[in-house]
């Protein structure tokens, strides 16, 4: 388990904030005044991570280069936490001949085989490939781990069950990782799921599972710590279930008609400010820190943009390409 | 007599942002029934139907795609 | 100037879907409609359109993350006697339910030396152009064509999208039936025109595996389904001008395959060319061609000509997509290409 950091989990959880923010931005800005999913310089889907960001930053604080990530539809924030590099992760988003995929994945299908970090669209099947590659480390005689992230919906997914119990059953190192933010698009969890809690259904396929309320990046840091040590350990795997929050809708155009009165407090929930608060009460965080962290937030992305809409885009022919190796 | 059929004020937060006709269900000079739906319009990604709200010719007064404030009007019906 | 009356008002096709859906609904309290997102969402695209505000939660089930086991689930109901019309968010999403899609939907009715019947319709959202990506803008109608006991309905426009739907929850076999997100005339999605359209307000049906000629011509045919229509026959109005005389079958069904309409119009014209936005290898295009061929391969004055997606995943980026999707610009460029 590394060493508590408070403010290097401040700085990254506004980093991530200060990236969904301006990508928000970018694809909206564009598809005005007609809004057109297919139109601008970022189309298609886009599912941001606000207010997710503790789950991300208090699990990846604990992760080392060669560890894997799986990540679902909804993968920024695992992505920049884990390392991924901003600048071709947005090229890629843009869909310029520069980007982590040339423009072939988008923002759904991120790949950076360097820092082990993939997702994927289809929900929860993140989950089995993540046990391989657990297996993987295993069987190498690493002590890496594997990360795998999917949504409360995605816990009623076979691919999950059959997960669960690979990974008991090889006792392979890997962190399954539910980001439970209350909704599967329009449908709340009371509506799709008969457990409480996924912490439960943990235990019920033999390995230890935790449920973090408050969507606190601290606690998420103790709990993620602990699982990763015993995968580390060859204790085998863990589920962590972290209460989260979307800030945005399921999908960028999602107007959010079903969310009703939940949308009216939706901001007094955001993490960040109230982990700011904390941190300023522990004397641990200045206004001025505050300031500056955000401007290098700023700053940062704003390079990543400029990067992403001044590359290429790559021509027609090159959709051929890629099919085999 | 004609009547104006108004852009409706969808976006409470932002009355003045713009909107447009989606799609126009009825064409240029052709007769509705009050009640038709006429139009879908969408203020950012909120859409919803527009219906006439008395019978007669209805002309286009914007076309699809084009920026338009709320609360103006879209079609007259005479 | 044309008059319209309420009998004849337009709607887009996924209010015509939702429609056919409402009315069997009334007409049948047997029916009914489990899927993700299609209860006050309404369908991500549209298909279930006012049908929760109608029906209610008893009815217009939204079901969890589990395609498995709502599928099954719909199978259970219909060899029960129940009609469920059951959502497949996107048919790329098979892979997580093909076997109960397969082996149980698909099979069930001839394994059990046809005792046993499963009415169920499963719908699906296909196709792209708008960047979704390689998991979100497949159309695979080739793959569950090929798979027996499936029949398979592909509308391209308001009318049949209700008549479809209709016809596909009145019969008695599964009926896959897949509506191209781009032919659904939704507001926040490029659209063609033609996806909005007349369409009658009481019940009526289209036949299950009977394609329809959408524009009569002499020199070309053009065979082709869903959004792919649409295309052709602004294809087709682009090289009149050309003195070029196309006709488009639409198929609308593949399982049943109207080979009689197909072979009809390539005898009269002599040319052919099978538009899909499927992928080309293994698939819709070589089925025509062989259907032709098998008939009377000297019927074609030039040889058979196909224009699918090449075998590639779907690709995010625009200029990536655009080149290797049908557009109508390449539609017409093969046209007259037949005619040099």
């Amino acid at each position: 388990m590394n060493p508590l950091n408070r403010l290097d989990l401040y700085k990254e959880m506004v980093r991530i904030r200060q990236y969904e923010s301006r990508i928000l931005q970018e694809y909206h800005a564009d598809k005005k005044p007609a809004w057109d999913i297919g139109a601008g310089l970022i189309p298609g889907e886009m599912h941001l991570s606000a207010g997710q960001e503790p789950a991300a930053v208090g699990v990846c604080a604990h992760l080392r280069k060669g560890d894997a990530i799986t990540a679902p539809h909804r993968p920024h924030h695992f992505a920049l936490a884990h390392g991924v590099d901003m600048n071709a992760m947005t090229a890629e988003i843009y869909g310029r001949d520069t980007g982590l995929c040339h423009g072939k994945g988008g923002h759904m299908h991120l790949f950076d085989p360097e820092n082990h970090f993939s997702c994927s669209g289809i929900i929860a099947q993140g989950y089995p490939v993540a046990c391989g590659q657990a297996l993987a480390f295993k069987r190498k005689g690493t002590d890496h781990v594997a990360v795998a992230v999917a949504g409360e919906g995605a816990a009623n997914q076979g691919a999950f069950h059959e997960s669960l119990n690979l990974a008991a059953l090889w006792k392979l190192p890997v962190i399954f990782v539910i980001e439970d933010n209350d909704w599967a698009i329009s449908v709340p969890r009371s509506h799709s799921t008969a457990n409480a809690s996924n912490a439960d259904r943990a235990a019920g396929y033999g390995m230890p599972g935790v449920r973090i309320e408050n969507n606190d990046v601290e606690a998420v840091f103790e709990a993620a710590g602990a699982a990763i040590d015993r995968a580390r350990a060859g204790e085998g795997p863990s589920l962590l279930e972290i209460h989260t929050l979307r800030l945005f809708g399921h999908f960028e155009g999602d107007a959010q008609a079903y969310r009703g009165a939940d949308l009216d407090t939706v901001h007094d929930r955001d993490p960040i400010p109230r982990y700011a608060g904390v941190l300023k009460e522990l004397g641990e965080l200045s206004d001025e820190q505050i300031a500056s962290i955000a401007a290098e937030a700023t700053t940062e992305v704003d390079a990543a943009i400029t990067f992403a809409t001044s590359s290429p885009s790559p021509t027609a022919d090159d959709a051929l390409l890629h099919v085999f190796a | 007599m004609t009547t104006e059929v108004l852009f409706p004020m969808m976006s409470k937060e932002e009355p003045d942002a713009e909107g447009v006709v989606g799609t126009w269900f009825v064409n240029d000079g052709e007769t509705v029934a009050a009640g038709q739906v006429i139009a879908e319009v969408q203020v950012d990604k909120v859409s919803q139907d527009v219906e006439a709200p008395v019978a007669g010719v209805m002309y286009q007064l914007v076309a699809e795609g084009v920026g338009v404030r709320q609360g103006e009007p879209v079609a007259r019906i005479g | 100037m044309t008059s319209t009356d309420t009998a004849t008002r337009r709607i887009t096709a996924a209010k015509a879907m939702a429609e056919g859906i409402a009315l069997e609904m009334r007409r049948d309290p047997d029916v009914f409609v489990m899927g993700e997102d299609v209860g006050a969402y309404g369908g991500i695209f549209g298909s279930t359109t006012d049908l929760f505000a109608e029906f209610g939660a008893d009815r217009v089930i939204d079901t969890p993350i589990s395609e498995t086991g709502f599928i099954g689930a719909g199978i259970g109901a219909a060899v029960e006697g129940l009609r469920p019309v059951v959502e497949l968010m996107f048919i790329d999403f098979y892979g997580v339910c093909m076997d109960q899609i397969t082996n149980h939907m698909a099979k069930i009715h001839y394994e059990s030396g046809g005792n046993v019947t499963v009415p169920m319709v499963l719908m699906a959202a296909t196709g792209g152009g708008y960047s979704d990506g390689a998991q979100h803008s497949q159309c695979l109608w080739g793959t569950f064509a090929h798979l027996p006991g499936i029949k398979v309905v592909v509308p391209s426009n308001p009318y049949d999208a209700k008549g479809l739907m209709i016809s596909a929850i009145q019969d008695d076999n599964p009926v896959l039936y897949l509506f191209h997100k781009g032919a659904q005339g939704l507001v926040w999605m490029e659209k063609n025109p033609r996806s909005i359209g007349h369409v009658p307000e009481e019940s009526f049906t289209v036949p299950i595996g009977k394609a329809a000629v959408a524009r009569e011509g002499t020199d070309v045919t053009i065979v082709t389904l869903a959004l792919s229509v649409q295309h052709s026959l602004d294809a087709a109005e682009q090289v009149a001008d050309d003195g070029i005389s196309v006709e488009v079958v639409d198929l609308r069904s593949l399982v049943p395959l109207d080979t009689e309409t197909v072979l009809a119009s390539v005898a009269k014209t002599g040319r052919v060319l099978v538009v899909d936005e499927d992928y080309r290898s293994f698939g819709l295009t070589g089925e025509i061609a062989a259907v032709i061929a098998e008939h009377d391969p000297t019927m074609l004055k030039k040889p058979f000509r196909r224009l699918a997606v090449p075998d590639v995943p779907i690709p995010y980026a625009r200029v990536l997509e655009r080149g290797i999707l049908p557009t109508r610009d390449k539609i017409a460029a093969c046209v007259t290409d037949l005619m040099a």
